[in-house]
């Protein structure tokens, strides 16, 4: 019935010949031109895809594999270097007291991408202040493993908590921090750090799963 | 049972094979043996060695998470082309950063050292004694997370490694779009690298010889 139905629908169509199938084919609708990078032009969608243009992508796929492939004495992930690297930092800052100075060396060193961060909301909303700080940037998005986001409010799930464990099981006495204070003198302070050059108020419920809303 | 004593599984064995088709070979050759005394090899292997490239890639279940940051990383072209490295490289050089202006800059590079010689000591000293110098360059790069999630390739020959600067045009892209760091290039080679390589190779008596450069050498001498 259906094939029935699309046959009938197309001698329709092509019947009339010249003007209306012209303008049929002119005027699709755009969803099946594509509307992605092509801008709508099916055409230009592989080259104007940017993922697709890359040249690089088997180093990509290879740090990957290995990455995916190390699965003893833990599955490794691919912010696996990154969490640890951050922890390990952190861990040294905290034995030294310089909390609150590392904290403010990185909102001060981020300024100029937070004001823009800033005009963006000025002109589109408070939820892009969070956009910036999360999905918007590869140090969040290549540091948590996903980002759920949700109109005025992102979760993730913590990539510290694991981390953390694991550098205390295998790198023993190398580690004294405990996790909440990941939280209290990294994580939050950075956070708040940033929405208040934003301008925007947050307010951030620490977890496994890290939820960050606008206040 | 320990695992040590255990002959290799076709996983392990598949995978190394699979590390061999990524150029990443010289060493697995040496560590897996081609000859009389690769099962004796193989069997005095250090567990953690095995523990790499195992064959789990095809049983994980949070692959999707992975791919989806990959394609959102390298369809992210503006204002440059970003890398998988990308977020990590900038977190290396941020802390870098901090600490050249505190000027604990030796410290921060000794306490990292210090933190991942307990690694570098369980497993890379009894690979130095069992296959020779060219495990501590296998340890510090190839195989380890640290250097494979960093670099974007790392190219090996027997008793030297070759890897392209990831912090060079990071830092040139921080530099221009920015302008809020304070180190140079010369600080991330000076400041960072050679003293935590030299670290780990001084920790299990090797000695190095590093070429910063775009393509960075580490070679054992």
């Amino acid at each position: 019935m259906k094939e029935l139905e699309r046959r009938d629908f197309a001698k329709q169509t092509l019947k009339w010949g010249g003007v209306l199938s012209l303008l049929t084919v002119l005027n699709p609708p755009r969803a099946a031109l594509g509307a992605g990078p092509g801008g709508g032009n099916p055409l230009k969608a592989l080259q104007k895809n940017p993922f697709l243009q890359r040249d690089d992508l088997q180093d990509a796929l290879k740090s990957l594999y290995m990455t995916y492939d190390s699965t003893s004495p833990y599955p490794h992930k691919f912010n696996d270097v990154i969490s640890k690297g951050q922890l390990e930092c952190l861990e040294f800052i905290v034995s030294k007291g310089l909390e609150k100075e590392y904290v403010d060396h990185y909102v001060t060193t981020m300024k100029p991408i937070l004001m823009r961060v800033k005009q963006m909301v000025k002109k589109e909303g408070s939820d892009k202040a969070l956009h910036g700080m999360f999905e918007g940037t590869t140090c969040s998005y290549q540091l948590m493993e996903r980002i759920d986001v949700k109109q005025g409010e992102r979760a993730f799930p913590c990539p510290y908590k694991p981390a953390l464990e694991r550098c205390k099981k295998w790198l023993p006495n190398r580690f004294v921090m405990e996790w909440k204070d990941v939280c209290n003198k990294w994580c939050i302070p950075t956070w708040q750090g940033f929405s208040n050059v934003i301008g925007v108020k947050i307010a951030i419920q620490p977890g496994e799963t890290c939820i960050v809303k606008l206040a | 049972m320990n695992r040590n004593n255990k002959p290799l599984s076709k996983d392990v064995r598949d995978s190394l094979k699979a590390c061999d088709d990524i150029s990443r070979r010289n060493f697995a050759k040496k560590l897996l043996g081609i000859g009389a005394l690769s099962s004796l090899t193989v069997s005095i292997v250090p567990e953690a060695a095995l523990a790499w490239l195992d064959g789990g890639f095809s049983q994980r279940e949070d692959l999707a998470d992975a791919i989806k940051v990959l394609v959102k990383t390298y369809s992210d072209t503006k204002p440059y082309p970003h890398k998988f490295n990308d977020a990590l490289v900038k977190m290396h050089l941020r802390n870098l950063d901090f600490a050249v202006r505190k000027g604990i800059w030796k410290e921060r590079a000794e306490h990292y050292v210090w933190t991942l010689g307990v690694v570098v000591d369980r497993h890379i000293k009894k690979g130095i004694e069992m296959f020779g110098k060219d495990a501590f360059l296998w340890g510090n790069f190839e195989r380890t997370s640290c250097s494979y999630q960093l670099y974007e390739h790392i190219e090996i020959k027997d008793g030297e490694r070759s890897v392209p600067c990831p912090f060079k045009p990071i830092l040139d892209q921080i530099q221009k779009g920015m302008g809020t760091y304070q180190i140079t290039w010369d600080d991330v080679h000076n400041k960072w690298c050679i003293p935590v390589w030299s670290g780990f190779a001084k920790n299990v008596g090797v000695k190095i010889k590093v070429e910063p450069g775009e393509i960075c050498r580490v070679k054992v001498l």
